[in-house]
Order: C-alpha cells, then structure tokens, then sequence
C-alpha cells in the first residue's frame, strides 16, 4: 500500500489537518518529515495510506493550508504526487 | 487556612491538576521536537488543550491560541506589536501594571479613561469622547483590585466603529465571565492560566486577531533554516519549549471549569461577594461594593483606622489569605482614591464555602 505525505508547515497544522482528516473518516498519523522532502529545514506530515484526493477535498473544505504531497514507493523512494 | 486571594493565583485547584502535572512530567517530552513517542504525546496534550480554549472562548481557528508564561508575557507581545512611540493609547483607570509599564515604556502617549468606579457609562462617555484620534485602546475586563466589571463588549463595538484596535486584558476574567473572542473581535486578549481556569503558575494564554510581533526568538521546531522566526502561529510566538506540564495542568483545570460552568462559578463568587458586604455594612469598614452587576468575586475594603498591612496580618494569624497594599495596579487605586492607604483585597473561587465566609465575616467583625 503506497504511503501518501501530506507536508504541513507546522506541526499545529499538521495537527488540525490530522484531525479533520480523522474526523471525516480517513485514518492519519503524523510523522516528522524526511529532511529531503522539507525546504526550510524541520518540518512535519500527515501520513495516510489511502483516499489521498479525498483528503485534499477535505483539507480544502476546513482551510487548512498544506505543502506538497509526496507518495513513498516499495523502494523507499518519494516522489512528489501532482493532483 | 482560608485562601482568598485568588486573583493573584489560584491555590485551590480542581482534583486532576496535580495528576495532570504529574503525569506530564513522568511521559512527555518536547513537542515539535522529535517524532517519538514522548514528544508526539506532548504534541497531543499541547493541542488537546490550545483546542479546549479555542473551544471555551469561541476562537475559530486553533492556531491562534498561543501559550505563554503569563498574561503579562501575553500582554507585552500584544502591546509591543501594537503601540508606537508617540501612538495615543487609551487605558481605563483600572490597568494593572502589565499594561501600564509597557506601554510607558515605549514611550506611547497613554490617556487614562473610565476613572469612576462602578460607573461603566463614565467608561464609555469618555471613550466616545476620546476614541476618534487613538492609535489603540488597552482595557481589563475586571479591575484585580476591586473586582470592577468594564463594559468590555460595548467597548468592542466602539473600537470596531472606529478601527481603533483592541488589547482585552483577561487576567481576572477568564474562567469566571464569558468571553466571546469572535464576538469582541479584539486585537489580541490576553489571559493567565492559573486564576480562573486553575492551571499552575507558569502558563499564560495570548488570543490573536492581529499581526504579532516576537519578543522572544528560538527554536519553534519547524522551519529551521530560516534565520527567523516562523512567519505563521502559533510557532511564531512560542519560542522555546513549551511549559508542557503546566499545559497539561491547565487542560485540566479548563475541563473543570467547562463541566463546572462559567455562569455557575461566577454566581457562587458574586453570592459570597453580596454576603460579606451584607455582613459588614456598617462596621468599622469601608467596602468598595457596588448592588449593579459589574462587580465579581473580588471585594477591597479598608478599616477606619487600621493600617491594611496590619489588618492584613491580623487576619493571616486568624488563618486567613488575603493580600493588602496596591496589587501591582496603582492605577486603580488612583482611580478609586485609596492611593495613599491602599486596601485589602478578598478574592473568591469555586473552592470558598459559605462557613469559611462567615469565619471571615466573624474575625473582621472582632478585630473590628
């Protein structure tokens, strides 16, 4: 199952954005971010394992602002998911 | 021992403060620190608790509640992001030294209105009178010394028709009247976390609607190879850890105050209020007491001719807590006219029952 990253500027953010998400259904976790995956240094992720457009609908209707996505493969690797 | 000095802190706290504290203490590390299990237990009570304020005082969006040491803490980031040197700033006559000495010094042009006590319509004539040309109004919702219920929502609305911002000082009020943080639209409230919502000393609440500025700079845990600060909240004022068992003592002390009500906690304080003064009227005392709805569980009064350190003192070797002098607010005492002798001051809490009430009354009577 492909792990989704959903960067959050903060780690509040990433608290609400975790929270609405669970609220709504789709199970969350927060991780801290890989340091090739954050710009400026620190920083943390939501972490879900599906429905990753859903969570974007979702993340939009509450206003919580989020980074960039990134989906982990088998190997290890991240690439950044465009929606 | 009686304790009647809670709007100085609150000694007496709900049961699971302590608890609260101590388990802190033993599980919970740094949050927005590390990913393990200490850190994100911690990051969990810290959002736990900034989402049961957003929650008790109507603040839409969580991010905007920022921990901090103390309302003064508070008060100093919201009156350095706000005031100028040279920039008019209205204060009521009833400001504790909080506000007082930041705002001197930066050197702002400070003018005192709503001097009368118990007069909230010589608040708001004044500040009619003074608002079109002010930079900034600073208000307390309740006078620390004498109890003192400002018309705070009235005053928000004025501000709002001039766009004058607005700095509400929560320090006596949080826990014990509703504060409606969307309603009052306020720049900034400011509140401690251990009177009225029984937290331990060491916590402080700051409510945002403004532009901050820092006065403090450090580690956030999140963007850390800016040179600066965080440009969002809460991460931007909250430099340093945090006082994460205190947090954990105020969640509790919060969860107390929602399941006990603010409505109920403020009857009971303002019941023992009119019960002393019924109990002492008349005597060798003069009580600063108003029958209106705009006095809390706070009551100074002086003794005719006793000196209120030495009242102060009698009544402690009765096994009385009460605090005497100027309580860090000679404004008000200006404002009231007890400057020169200062009072001695009687604060309720839920904790404060009706039989300790009449040992106070009966100990006042006979040094009487």
């Amino acid at each position: 199952m492909i792990q989704y990253l959903i960067m959050c500027r903060s780690l509040t953010y990433a608290q609400k954005a975790s929270k609405a998400l669970e609220r709504s259904g789709i199970t969350a976790s927060i991780v801290k971010a890989p340091q090739a995956l954050s710009t400026g240094g620190c920083a943390y992720a939501v972490s879900i394992r599906n429905r990753i457009n859903d969570s974007i609908v979702i993340l939009k209707r509450y206003d919580i602002p989020t980074g960039k996505i990134f989906a982990r493969s088998s190997d290890g690797n991240y690439s950044e998911v465009q929606l | 021992m009686i304790y009647l000095d809670s709007a100085a802190t609150s000694l007496i706290k709900p049961a699971g403060v302590e608890q609260a504290v101590v388990n802190a203490m033993r599980t919970m590390a740094s949050p927005g620190r590390g990913g393990h299990m200490p850190a994100m237990k911690a990051a969990e009570t810290v959002y736990e608790c900034r989402s049961a304020i957003a929650k008790l005082f109507n603040v839409p969006e969580v991010e905007n509640v920022v921990f901090t040491f103390n309302a003064t803490h508070s008060l100093n980031i919201a009156i350095k992001s706000l005031t100028r040197k040279g920039g008019k700033t209205l204060i009521s006559g009833y400001e504790h030294n909080s506000v007082t000495r930041p705002l001197y010094t930066i050197g702002a042009d400070v003018k005192v209105i709503g001097k009368e006590l118990f007069n909230q319509e010589n608040m708001l004539n004044e500040l009619q009178e003074n608002i079109h040309d002010a930079e900034l109004v600073v208000c307390t919702h309740v006078s620390n010394v004498f109890g003192y219920i400002l018309p705070i929502y009235e005053i928000a609305e004025k501000c709002k028709d001039f766009n004058v911002p607005l700095i509400i000082d929560a320090s006596q009020s949080a826990g014990v009247l509703n504060i409606d943080f969307k309603k009052l639209g306020a720049a900034f409230i400011a509140m401690p976390g251990h009177k009225g919502l029984f937290g331990p000393q060491g916590t402080g609440v700051l409510l945002c609607n403004s532009k901050a500025d820092t006065i403090m700079e450090g580690g956030s845990g999140s963007d850390s190879q800016s040179p600066l600060m965080p440009a969002y909240l809460p991460d931007m004022l909250e430099a340093g850890t945090h006082n994460v068992s205190g947090i954990a003592g105020l969640l509790a002390g919060i969860k107390y105050v929602k399941e006990k009500s603010v409505d109920i906690i403020f009857n009971h304080e303002r019941r023992l209020l009119d019960k002393m003064y019924e109990e002492l009227h008349g005597s060798d005392y003069e009580l600063f007491y108003t029958q209106q709805n705009c006095q809390s569980g706070v009551i100074s009064l002086r003794h005719k001719k006793l000196d209120c350190e030495e009242l102060a003192q009698q009544l402690y070797d009765a096994g009385i807590c009460v605090r005497s002098g100027l309580h860090c607010s000679p404004a008000a005492h200006e404002s009231a006219g007890t400057s020169e002798t200062g009072t001695v001051r009687f604060s309720f809490s839920p904790f404060v029952s009706d039989t300790q009430l009449d040992y106070v009354c009966r100990i006042l009577k006979q040094i009487s």
